[in-house]
Formats: structure tokens, sequence, C-alpha cells
């Protein structure tokens, strides 16, 4: 039940975000003169558009970069910027006067704060022994017991590495927001699920929450809420509430018809259909959408760190500003092993299969019975004074993991240092200049034209204002040099996951390793990626880039694999009876054929390589993502806001780019 | 548009023992529903409506009764408006315009709540693919409607037993329905129905999605209840054979529009129009028509002691007796009265006239008028 946390990774049905333009722009192939066909082709106007901004940038060093071929005059930025920093001394200065304030946000800002703490007191009184017991009981009756097993070590992990706090602090987190996600959530679902206006109304919401990156959520997120766990427990619930509307809505239009057609005719009133028939029958979605509801909390609670959520995230967030490998690879692994906790507990409970069956009079009374030992276990434990896990009993693996790390950084460091080098001055650097040194005005059109190109006008209109939005927002020299890693990174990642996926799609044993492979990757949370990325490659951009590609890559494999096994077998029966050979086969029936997965494959890899590029800032990548965090540690609203909304800029642009044929496919 | 179709399409103006009665029901699919009633687009056929306003006419200005006790079957084939109609019945689909009173009462005009009434304890609909709950036992799917009226679980759960046992599923109360096979499913369908001792039972083609056996069976079983329980049906099926089979009287339905209404009898000894004598060419008319309509005054010197066989008995069911003799066979109304004889002659000239119809059809093949598979619409009066 592994199932994708990031933001772009929905089911597939669902995943398309906002089906965009689809105003055919090169589909005149037909009747163009026949010399000109190959005009027509996508790709060849693709890199002419590339060719011209090359030229654009060739020119403008030519000219010894002029006014009027330079980068993006910053006085709209400068206004924009100056404007909220004006908002921000406002806030701050009338927080505790503005009636907006005392009547709005610091009422949910304290309401989520005390709900965070109730439940984290909970936890505590509860006692490590309660906590255990209750959790892997819980497991065991919904899972199994070797989800159960599972659980239990995960708790050892928490107390073993004296990060048992920490985990109940990250644990409080996600059940607050989950609760609120869920009680929020799953009624907007059932309401788009019955009724078709509300769903148009709430799609395109839900479309922008899930391409928006999450770094971008966080300013605005501190300047209402003030920093800490309540700010936290906003962004991961603005986070982690679509699915739950969305997969909820899902479930319920896929109820039988039938059956819903037949019960009307019974006589039931609406709420009877809800509740007797699409409820029960949409359980097992929905219960999926839970999951991953809980999925995009986790990884959200830890990025949310950056603005003051303790346990975790924390955690992995000090170590990394330290750069100290060995205790962010001690918080990486708590935090990894909760999502793999979570995700298969969840699961379980969605599909329903891996439940063990108890005697009949047991069934009902189970819930009762476990509650009541737990209660008991954690009053015995309260008894002989157990509380938290004694920091005594502790076992620190921060040392020798430090030691295996500059092991490692020693025998191969130079190599990857080299390799790091040879990637910064031979690909990045060149890009980076490409895009901040072309005119700014050519770099919009260019963009408006690769929107024409692989979407149609109204594509070209969106790409067009995103990127030159970027500009105007006053960041255009991050922003580029943001995109810069973005492209790099997202050309690996297409490039390994394609073929990747296209052998794991020709060998089933490829497959049936990968899988396991995939589902857990697919579980963790993005932030812990940069953990093994920052110990091979220290900080900077490579190790920024090193996270994103591994991080992206789990979906692109899996998609290519699945579009190609998902080629009709006739099709590829047809082929091979007409002699095709295995190379043929692939490139002119099951590729083709599996064009709209790879489609989906090359949008979602590259909205995943923008949010972990943006995210590499806390390992020194620089640019928007720095300017973000940048912003939230010193205050700068402005700037970290409007790096914040460059960050969506650049998303829709590259979102549009990638999917705007999609819905032709 | 053809005329044979419109002196049949309304039957009976005014009925007073009617259970059912639907007045010119209309269902029009597409934003521009409302312009085409009393309109002069009413008078154009489906297609040039559609092309014209982009609104699809799928029932159209139907007409009909159904007496208390009988089943009648809509019959047509797929596209022709049937399922639509019976839907429109129950309001699953509200229809566009029109009446249909159950007992006198005009469900199209009665409120919500007044519906949900009606359908919870007057009339109960049966689904070709059932509409089952899959994750309540057969005994809670059966008990429903009984729930969703307030019912207590002890007197639901007895009546719905009663049922379970009545369409022979006792000892599967606490199966799923996924456990059970098509044909089960479907007599849970049936059970359910009849669970909420409804007086109208709506039928919409409950046995197409089955395999033929389970389809005669399930076929049969319907017989015996109606024979047991004497419920007023209106049954949809596309099968001609089911139609004839289970009907008392069939409508023959055609791009929305009644063509022919009538018993078995009627549209196989008299059919309306050729699209009907297309539809029933294939039937053989020995195991439709009845020794009523052979029946004729005994011809001088015949014999008037052969065996008596009641008026409804089919013809083929007459072969036997009249081959144990020479002497015709008496055909016997009500009061044993004699209505008529039927002889060796008679049963053989009708044989043979189904054999030269099949030799003729096999001959003339392609200079046949039409099929009902053609394309809608084209004038057959012209």
């Amino acid at each position: 039940m592994a199932t994708a946390q990031p933001a772009p990774s929905a089911p597939p049905e669902t995943a398309g975000p906002s089906p965009s333009g689809h105003v055919p722009g090169a589909d005149g192939a037909a009747r163009r003169p026949p010399g000109t066909a190959w005009l027509a082709n996508r790709w060849v106007q693709a890199a002419a558009a590339i060719a011209v901004l090359a030229a654009g940038y060739a020119a403008a060093r030519a000219l010894g970069t002029p006014a009027w071929l330079g980068t993006f005059p910053d006085a709209t930025g400068q206004w924009l910027i100056a404007r909220l920093d004006g908002v921000y001394t406002w806030i701050v200065a009338n927080r505790n006067s503005s009636p907006l304030f005392l009547y709005g946000f610091n009422y949910v800002s304290v309401g989520l704060g005390s709900a965070v703490i109730l439940v984290n007191q909970a936890l505590v009184l509860l006692t490590w022994p309660g906590v255990v017991f209750a959790g892997t009981l819980a497991a065991w009756r919904v899972a199994g017991w070797r989800v159960a097993l599972l659980v239990l070590a995960t708790f050892a992990v928490f107390a073993l590495t004296g990060l048992w706090n920490e985990a109940m602090t990250t644990l409080a987190l996600i059940t607050t927001s989950v609760l609120i996600a869920l009680i929020i959530g799953i009624p907007l679902g059932i309401l788009a699920g019955r009724s078709d206006g509300f769903h148009r109304a709430v799609r395109p919401v839900l479309d922008f929450l899930q391409i928006m990156p999450a770094f971008a959520y966080l300013m605005p997120m501190l300047l209402l809420f003030g920093i800490g766990n309540p700010a936290a427990a906003v962004a991961t619930f603005v986070y982690a509430v679509p699915p739950a509307v969305r997969i909820t809505a899902l479930a319920i239009r896929n109820v039988d018809a039938g059956a819903v057609e037949a019960t009307t005719s019974l006589g039931s009133t609406p709420w009877q259909i809800l509740t007797k028939v699409q409820l029960p029958m949409a359980k097992r979605t929905i219960l999926l959408g839970v999951n991953q509801t809980i999925m995009l909390a986790v990884s959200m609670v830890v990025i949310a760190s950056v603005i003051g959520a303790g346990g975790l995230g924390d955690a992995i967030y000090q170590a990394l500003s330290k750069v100290n490998v060995g205790q962010a690879v001690e918080a990486g692994a708590a935090i990894v092993l909760m999502a793999i906790a979570l995700d298969r507990v969840t699961g379980a409970a969605g599909d329903g299969t891996r439940t063990p069956l108890l005697p009949a009079p047991w069934r009902r009374a189970a819930p009762a019975v476990g509650l009541a030992a737990a209660t008991a276990v954690a009053a015995t434990a309260r008894l002989v004074g157990i509380e938290g896990w004694p920091p005594a009993w502790s076992i620190s693996f921060s040392g020798p993991i430090n030691t295996a790390q500059q092991g490692v950084q020693s025998a191969i460091g130079d190599a990857t240092g080299a390799f790091g080098d040879l990637l910064l001055v031979g690909v990045l650097n060149p890009l980076s200049a490409l895009l901040t040194g072309t005119p700014w005005w050519l770099v919009v059109l260019v963009a408006a034209a690769l929107g024409a190109i692989f979407g149609g006008w109204r594509t070209a209109a969106t790409a067009g204002a995103a990127v030159l939005a970027t500009g105007l927002l006053g960041v255009w020299e991050n922003s580029m040099d943001t995109l810069s890693q973005v492209l790099v990174a997202a050309a690996v990642t297409l490039a390994v996951g394609v073929a990747v996926g296209i052998l794991a799609a020709r060998s089933d044993m490829l497959a049936a390793i990968l899988r396991p492979v995939l589902d857990a990757m697919q579980t963790l949370p993005p932030f812990v990626y940069l953990i093994p990325a920052v110990a091979l490659f220290s900080v900077g951009r490579v190790p920024a880039l090193a996270a994103s590609v591994v991080f992206a890559l789990p979906p692109v494999i899996r998609l290519v694999n699945d579009g190609i096994r998902g080629v009709s077998a006739h099709a590829v029966e047809a082929a091979v009876s007409q002699g095709s050979t295995g190379g043929q086969l692939l490139t002119k029936v099951q590729l083709p054929l599996a064009r709209s997965s790879l489609l989906l494959a090359v949008n979602q890899g590259i909205m995943m390589v923008l949010s972990m590029v943006v995210m590499g800032a806390l390992v020194g990548a620089g640019s928007l993502g720095y300017d973000v965090v940048f912003g939230l540690k010193q205050n700068q609203l402005g700037l970290g806001l409007t790096s914040g909304l460059a960050i969506v800029c650049l998303g829709v642009f590259l979102d549009r780019v990638t999917q705007g044929r999609r819905s032709n496919a | 548009m053809n005329s044979p179709a419109e002196s049949t399409a309304q039957p009976h103006n005014e009925s007073t023992d009617a259970r059912i009665s639907v007045r010119n029901l209309w269902k029009i699919f597409g934003k521009n529903a409302g312009s085409v009633i009393g309109t002069d687009l009413a008078d154009l056929d489906s297609e040039t409506v559609r092309k014209r306003t982009g609104a699809t006419v799928a029932v159209r200005d139907m007409s009909f009764d159904v007496h208390p006790g009988e089943t009648f079957v809509v019959m047509g084939l797929s596209g022709s408006g049937k399922s639509t109609l019976v839907r429109c019945m129950t309001r699953l689909i509200e229809p566009t315009s029109g009446t249909m009173s159950l007992d006198g009462e005009d469900i199209a005009a009665c409120s919500p709540q007044r519906l949900r009434e009606l359908r919870r304890s007057r009339m109960a609909m049966v689904f070709q693919h059932f509409g089952l709950l899959p994750h309540r036992r057969i005994v809670d799917n059966v008990a429903y409607g009984l729930e969703v009226r307030g019912v207590s679980r002890a007197q639901r759960y007895e009546r719905a037993r009663e049922m379970i046992e009545m369409v022979g599923l006792a000892g599967h109360e606490d199966s799923l329905p996924g456990q059970l096979s098509g044909g089960m499913q479907q007599r849970v369908g049936l059970a359910r129905a009849l669970a909420v001792d409804p007086e109208v039972l709506l039928f919409d083609e409950p046995f197409s999605a089955l395999d033929p056996l389970i389809r005669r069976d399930m076929q049969d079983e319907v017989l015996r209840l109606q024979r047991e329980l004497h419920k007023t049906a209106v049954f949809i099926t596309h099968d001609l054979s089911e139609a004839l089979k289970v009907g008392d009287r069939i409508a023959i339905m055609r791009d929305g529009e009644l063509v022919q209404t009538g018993t078995p009898e009627d549209l196989v000894g008299s059919p309306a129009d050729d699209y009907v004598r297309d539809f029933v060419k294939d039937v053989s008319r020995t195991a439709v028509l009845t020794a009523r309509s052979l029946a004729r005054p005994a011809l001088p010197g015949e014999a008037e002691d052969g065996p008596a066989v009641p008026a409804a008995t089919v013809v083929d069911d007459i072969v036997a007796p009249l081959a144990d003799g020479t002497a015709p066979v008496r055909v016997t109304g009500a009061g044993d009265t004699v209505l008529g004889y039927v002889g060796r002659d008679d049963v053989l000239r009708l044989i043979a006239g189904d054999r030269t119809a099949d030799a003729a059809k096999a001959a003339g093949g392609q200079s046949e008028p039409r099929r009902p598979g053609d394309a809608p619409g084209d004038p057959v009066g012209a």
C-alpha cells in the first residue's frame, strides 16, 4: 500500500492537475506541403526555440549586454518586496491588537497549539510502555502480526536513539493535522462526490494545491500563525488535505450506480443512500485517501521544522545545518520507520485483507478491551514511576555513523567531489549562465513558444505569464538559477527513469526486485533524501540535484513500467506475430501506446524535482529555496514570500508545458 | 409516423380498472428538452430532432394501461427507450411531461416524501445488474426496503427470511452477494423487491445478464411467483421469446414510441406493421396461437366427440390429442361451453403457413423491405 507521498502523485486518474488548454497547435501537419513535414515535429520546433534562446544569449554577450538585452528590471520586485515587508511590520505591530488576529488567527493558533500539546500530553500520560503496547496492539488488530512487529521495531528505534520525545511530538503534530484534514476533507469530498457543481468548483483549487511545492506554503503560515507548532499544523493540514477531498469524492463517485439506483427505487432518503450505500461501499477507497493524507502529513511535518515544528524534523534540520550526518541519519531512520509503519497500518486498514480474524464475540469488544488493557499498562507504568524513555538507556549511533561517513568520504570523496565539480562547471553553471544571461524578454518568449508547441495557445499564455511573473516578483536571477537546476536534475531523472522503467517492463525479475524498493522510497518523506546526498556530496547544488533525482525516480520508473506493461496484450501479440524484433516492438508499439503514461511520468518527474530542488536550499543549493529559508529565518517577509510565489510560478510553467497535451492523448 | 402503429398506440383511452395508467409520457434528454413537446418538432423523427436541437427523444408520447395482476411486457431493441420508460414510471428518471398514475394517483406530480412512500411500499423494481449492496449479507439486502421504511429488525428479518425461502435461497441468508452466482443474485434482487409486498413490480431486463439456462429457470420462477402472488408487473426485455413467455400483453417499442400493444397471439397473429412482422417472423405460430384462434364451427358430418381442450391451449399442445384419433378437438370456454372445433387440417394448414413463410424468407433474403435494426426514422407508411 505504499502509495506515493509527494504532492503530484495522487492515483493516476486524479493526478492530472487541471485539464488545461488543449488547443491543437501543431496538428495541422497533414495540411502542410509534403517537403516541410519535419517542421511540424514538435521536437524540431522546441529545438528551434532553444536555439533562438542560445542565439539571444550570444548576441547579448557580443553587444556587451546593453540594458534592453539584460536581466529583468527589478523595480517592480523592489516595490513589491518593500510592500510585503511593510505588511510584515504591520502584522508584527498589530498581532496583539488587530481584531483579525485577536479574534481570528490567534484563536486558531492557540487552539491548534493546544491540540498538539493535548495529544502530546496524552502520549506522555500513556507512558512509553503504554504507547508501545497500544500502538503494537492496534497495528496487530488492523494489519496482522508482521506489521505489529514493524511497529514494535519502530518504537524501539525511537527509544534506542534517544529520540522518543521528538518522535512523540512529531506523532502529536501528525495526529492533529491529519485529524483536521480528515474532519474537513472527508465531508468536502462527500459533497464533491454528490454534487457536480461543487466538484467543478473545488477541483481547480485541489489541482493548484497539488502543484504547489511544499516550500512555498511556509511563509504565509508563519505570517499568520507565528513560528511554532500551530503554523506547522496548518501548513501540514493544507498540504495533506487534497487527497482526502479528492479520493473521497472519487470513492463516492465510483460507487456502483446500480446499487444507488436500486436503493433509491426502494425509497431511501438521500441520507440513507449516503450512510447505508455510498459510505460503506466507498469505505476502502476513502481509507486509501486517509493513508495518502497521513503520508503527506508525515512529509510536510518534517519540512515544517523550518517554521518551528518540533520533533524529528527539527532534529534532522539541526543536524543538516551542522552537517552532522550521524545525527541526521538517526533522526532520518526514526522518521522513515514512522512513515513506513503508518503507511503499512493504514494501508492494511484500507484493503482489509490482513486483518486477523477474531472469534465473533471478540470482534465487537476488541477496541474496548484493547483500550482497557493499554490503560492498565499505562497505569501500572505510572505506579512504578515510568514516564518517558530514560535517556540513559539510549545508544547513540551518530558517532559510528559519522566515522563511517568520513571513511566513505575519504575513500570516494575525491571521486564524488570531482564528479560534482564536473557537473557544476560542465553543465550547471553554463545552463544557469545561459538562462540568466539571455535577455529576459527572450526567455519569456521562448517559454511561451514552448507552451504553444507542447500545449497550445492557452498553455503558451500561461507559461509566458508564469515566467514573466518570476521577474515581476523581483527574483528573476534566482528563478532562472533554480530553473537551471530543475532542468538538469529532470534530464538526469528522466533519462535514468525511462531507461530503468523500460528494462523493468521487459524483465519480470527486475520488476519484482524494484517493486519493494520503489514502494519504500515512495513512502519516505522528501526531506530525508537530503541526508545521503549530503553524506556523499557534502553541501551545495550537487547534493540537492542528487537528492532530487533519487526522489523523483520512483514515480518515473513506476509510471514507465506500468505504462508499457499496460499496453494491450492483443496489440503486442499482433506485432510479434508479424515478426517484430524486441526493439521494433518497443519503439513502434509499446512506447507509442504507453504515451500517456510516459507524458505523466515526465510531468510528475519534473514536478517532484522542482519541489526537491527548492528544498535543497537546506543543504546549500541557494536560489529561490534559500531565499525562502532566509526570509523565514530573518523575518524578511518580502523576500521569502516573493521567492515562494516564484517557486509556484515555476511550478505552473513546468506543469503546464509538460502536461498540456495529455488531455488529447 | 406509421399509421398502423397509431391505431394501437392508445388502446385504452379511459380505463377505470387500470392499476397503472400512463398518459402522453415524454422523456427528452438534453438541454433543449422543453422546446420539443407541443411544437412542430414533436412530429419529427428523433434523428431530425437531435440534429436540430441537440435533444434526444427517449420516450415519445407513450400511453398505456396495466391492469391488476397482469404482466405487461415492454419489448424493444436497445436504444428504443424501454429502460428509460420503466425508470420514468418510478421517477428514477424524471419524465419531461405526461402522467403516470398508480391506482389513480399521479406519480409524476407527487412530492418527494410521497414518492418515497410509494417506492417503499407500493412499487418495487428488479434491475438488470441486480444493484445489490456487496457489503451486506443477503438477509440485509432483502430487508433493505423494510429497513429504510423503519420496520424493526426482528420483523424485517422474519419477512426477509420468508422471501429468501420463497425464491429458493434458503441457507444463503448470511452469505455476501459476491459469494453467489449471477442467477442467485438476481433471486436476491427478486426477493428484495417482493419483501416490501408491493402491488407493482417493475422488471428492467432482469435476466439479460444471465446465462441462457439460468435465464429459463428465472423466467419459470417469475411465472410461478406470478401465479401465486398475482402482482401487477411491468417487464422490460429485448428478448421476444421471453416476452412471449412471461407476458400477458406485450407492447413493442421502437425509437421511443409504441408500435403495437397486444397479447402474444395478437402480435404473432396480426402484426400491426412490417416492423412487428419482421420481429415475430421467426416465432413458431403453433407455439403462440391458441385453440381459440383456430376454433370454427363443426363441419357437416364431422365427429363432435373429440377430446376437449381449453381455449387458451396453444396449438402445439393440441397436436397430440389430434394424433390420438381422427375427430377434431372440442375447444371449450368457461363452464365447458364448446366454442368450436379444431381439426387436423386446420393445424396442418397453420404449420404449412409457417413453413411457406420460412421458405419465402430463405428465397427472398435480400429483397426484404426492412429489418428491425434498420436506421431509425425511415418512413414506413409512405
